[in-house]
């Protein structure tokens, strides 16, 4: 196995374990960090895919992943502390008033 | 640059707008004024650039595509941003910084028809999700920080799948240059490819509300304010579709073979069950909603007929959609007043109350069920021939089912209408200038798109063609 391989399939374990997180976690902090998680494995494998390519549009790629995701724990940690700040309480499942 | 001057004024919007909030507290509406002109000028000159000669240029080697396609993409999210300007107008309680979120999500939604590589696809779609998050939860009730807080999870959850779908493909590949994907050869990549594909697939879906990943977008729709839910239901819809047609229908159509019957059975799956589930919906945004699902079913349709007729079916399927949809939210937007949100209860005795709010509500409604001299029934017709073209028997069968389920839908509220006793909402009905332009002009397009659709045509037939590109 190349280390292309290897880190890849780092990648895709970091990926599984933050898909396996939003769907099974009920705290809306960790379901968010589950889901930066996902968004890091990907960039971890393009990062390991532009060293395969020598090309550099993956390294570009994963660069704005981050400040992507930066911009979004800015609104997402907004968003989760002022719903906390409501009902000082913080699990999914109460969270739903809105169903149907 | 001068391709780019739509998306320019509308980022200028968002920034002038901004500055205006702080520059003119006093002038309340000055931040809105400044949003609505600039989202026009941006309107008028994709219109201009629309037939400019030359309009069929690669930007940033290809990351950037100008073309007639991205241009009527421009000309219909500005549609929404607009509309949903209007739609709040004296809003005071969105807060001011409501007109620049707007106009950031509308550059999003442009970005993301204009792309040609995987980078500008994946920035465009968290520029129009992440404006959208805040808008969601800009009210400051329960259940819009509910609303906000599920669709940034849902969102974030959905743009993680879309990213590894994206670093697998460019893994398989090479290149994050899509337009460039159907002249490469496929080697033994081939399995990294398919999973990227469908990885991608599936982030799209969410986006787009496709059956089965379409769970958040009724609590969504209910909990955010109208205007918003507005946006989100023709802007990132429009966006959504844009991008699956480009990546899809272009970047992958020498496999059609194999994704052609996966979208197929998607497409025939979200139009049977997004209609079944508006059947029994006491609220209207939530019966919208699944509407919204259903007509993105609709939509597939044309993706998984795979020709020519069929993309052109689906970008013209945009616009009968799109307006209805936003004389629908800004029915709601009417008949709520100050309040949030509308049961169908609260239409009680509209049509006899009000019976030119009623007649151009109906005429929506009509549309979106697909009903002849409706804009809807010329969209669902031509979809329906894309697909008997391609020989596909049974997505005609699908849509023909969703489309009588549909209707059953779309009848009941207005049949509550027609009450004999009023409603508190009803009684309390007072027009406002811009939403009642909203719903005039929604309901007025929807006719004339229905009776005289061949300008239309025209238009849709200039601009669904991918395939300069090769």
């Amino acid at each position: 196995m190349t280390a292309t391989t290897w880190t890849v399939a780092v990648a895709v374990a970091i990926f599984a374990v933050g898909a396996i997180g939003v769907l099974t976690r009920r705290n809306p902090l960790i379901m968010f960090m589950a889901a930066e998680m996902m968004w890091n494995a990907a960039a971890l494998a393009f990062v390991a895919f532009a060293r395969q390519h020598h090309a550099l549009s993956g390294q570009v790629m994963a660069f704005l992943i981050i400040a992507t995701a930066a911009a979004e724990v800015g609104i997402g940690l907004a968003l989760i502390v002022s719903v906390y700040h409501r009902r000082h309480r913080l699990n999914i499942d109460e969270i739903s008033r809105l169903k149907g | 640059m001068v391709y780019l001057l739509p998306k320019i004024l509308v980022a200028g919007g968002a920034l002038m707008s901004l500055l205006a909030t702080l520059g003119l507290p006093r002038w309340r509406n000055g931040a809105f004024w400044v949003a609505l002109v600039l989202l026009l000028a941006a309107g008028v000159d994709a219109a201009v650039l629309w037939q400019a000669e030359g309009n069929l240029s690669l930007l940033v080697a290809g990351s950037m595509i100008a073309d007639p396609f991205s241009s009527l993409v421009d000309l219909l999210v500005v549609a929404a941003g607009v509309s949903s300007l209007l739609l709040s107008w004296n809003g005071d309680r969105y807060g001011p910084e409501f007109p620049a979120l707007v106009a950031v999500a509308v550059l999003g939604m442009m970005m993301v028809a204009e792309a040609g590589n995987l980078i500008w696809l994946f920035l465009g779609v968290e520029v129009l999700s992440l404006p959208l998050y805040v808008l969601a939860a800009s009210e400051r009730t329960a259940l819009g920080g509910e609303a906000g807080l599920k669709y940034l999870l849902l969102g974030a959850f959905s743009s993680g799948i879309l990213l590894f779908g994206m670093a697998l493909l460019y893994g398989a590949t090479g290149t994050t240059l899509f337009v460039r994907y159907p002249n490469l050869p496929l080697g033994t990549g081939f399995g990294l490819y398919g999973v990227g594909f469908l990885l991608v697939l599936v982030g799209l879906g969410f986006k787009v509300a496709m059956v089965p990943f379409h769970m958040w977008v009724p609590d969504v729709y209910e909990g955010s304010p109208t205007p918003v839910t507005n946006l989100m239901a023709f802007g990132t819809k429009v966006g959504a579709a844009a991008a699956i047609l480009r990546l899809v229908a272009y970047g992958f159509y020498p496999q059609a073979q194999w994704w052609s019957p996966l979208i197929g059975y998607l497409a025939v799956l979200t139009m049977i069950v997004g209609n079944l589930l508006a059947l029994p919906q006491r609220d209207l945004k939530r019966l919208l909603a699944y509407s919204g699902i259903g007509h993105a079913g609709f939509l597939l349709v044309g993706i998984a007929a795979h020709n020519f007729l069929g993309s052109m079916a689906a970008v013209f399927y945009l616009v009968p959609y799109g307006l209805a949809a936003i004389g629908a939210f800004a029915l709601i937007r009417l008949v709520e007043g100050n309040g949030e949100g509308v049961q169908l209860d609260d239409l009680e005795g509209l049509a006899y109350a009000h019976p030119w709010a009623a007649a151009l509500f109906i005429v929506v409604m009509l549309s979106l069920a697909g009903i002849p001299l409706t804009a809807g029934f010329i969209g669902k017709f031509y979809l329906l021939q894309a697909a008997l073209v391609a020989n596909q028997t049974g997505l005609a069968v699908g849509l023909v089912v969703g489309t009588l389920v549909g209707l059953a839908a779309y009848l009941r509220p207005l049949q509550r209408m027609f009450a004999r006793s009023r409603s508190e909402r009803v009684q309390a009905f007072r027009w406002s200038w811009a939403g009642g332009a909203v719903l005039v002009v929604a309901a007025c397009g929807t006719l004339f798109l229905g009776v005289y659709p061949s300008p239309m045509m025209h238009i849709v037939d200039q601009s669904a063609n991918f395939f300069w590109l090769r």
